[in-house]
């Protein structure tokens, strides 16, 4: 049972990790920072949703599970919200006279 | 099983670097910006990772704090971004 686990949680771990890679080469691809945020900002929740998932099997108190709990649910909040702000930041200045992204 | 585990660790840290490449080179202060916070999740995922191959909970704890400072420099960057017209 417990090497079920540990494949279960590599698996799940190396996922996260390639989906970090592939949006790594998609920010340095991709040419505006709008169209980097598109890539950038995905594997700020699924990726640390991955590498969470992972390495709670591994964890085997009940103090370090409920952290690592709660710094997913932090990342998984906060990450959506500061991309936002980023954008909104970002593309205020690209066309002032159109409202799409105002 | 600690093999697989170094991989993905190595693997997040490449694209760290990569990610960071774009920081340093080019752009706006809105392309590092995101760049930067595309380097916060990184790091978080390799806090995560190390604290499943060491088993250390003191690696949570600093993803707790990275997690909560990154929030609060990608808002106040937007703010400043926003305000100032850059």
């Amino acid at each position: 049972m417990s090497t079920f686990f540990d494949i279960v949680s590599a698996v799940l771990i190396l996922t996260g990790a390639v989906v970090a890679f592939i949006a790594a080469i998609g920010v340095v691809r991709l040419r505006d920072a709008r169209s980097a945020m598109h890539a950038a900002s995905k594997p700020a929740s699924l990726g640390v949703l991955l590498c969470g998932a992972g390495a709670v099997l591994q964890l085997d108190n009940v103090s370090s599970v409920s952290k690592l709990i709660v710094v997913v649910i932090i990342q998984l909040v906060t990450a959506p919200v500061g991309a936002h702000m980023l954008s909104h930041g970002v593309s205020s200045d690209v066309d002032s006279s159109d409202d799409t992204y105002n | 099983m600690n093999v697989a585990l170094t991989i993905a660790l190595i693997i997040v840290l490449l694209s760290g670097a990569v990610v960071s490449s774009r920081a340093i080179r080019r752009g706006t202060i809105g392309d590092r910006a995101v760049a930067m916070d595309a380097l916060t999740a990184f790091i978080t995922c390799g806090l995560l990772i190390a604290s499943a191959i060491t088993g250390d909970s003191a690696f949570l704890d600093i993803a707790l704090v990275l997690g909560l400072l990154a929030f609060l420099t990608s808002v106040a960057v937007a703010r400043f971004i926003e305000r100032r017209g850059l």
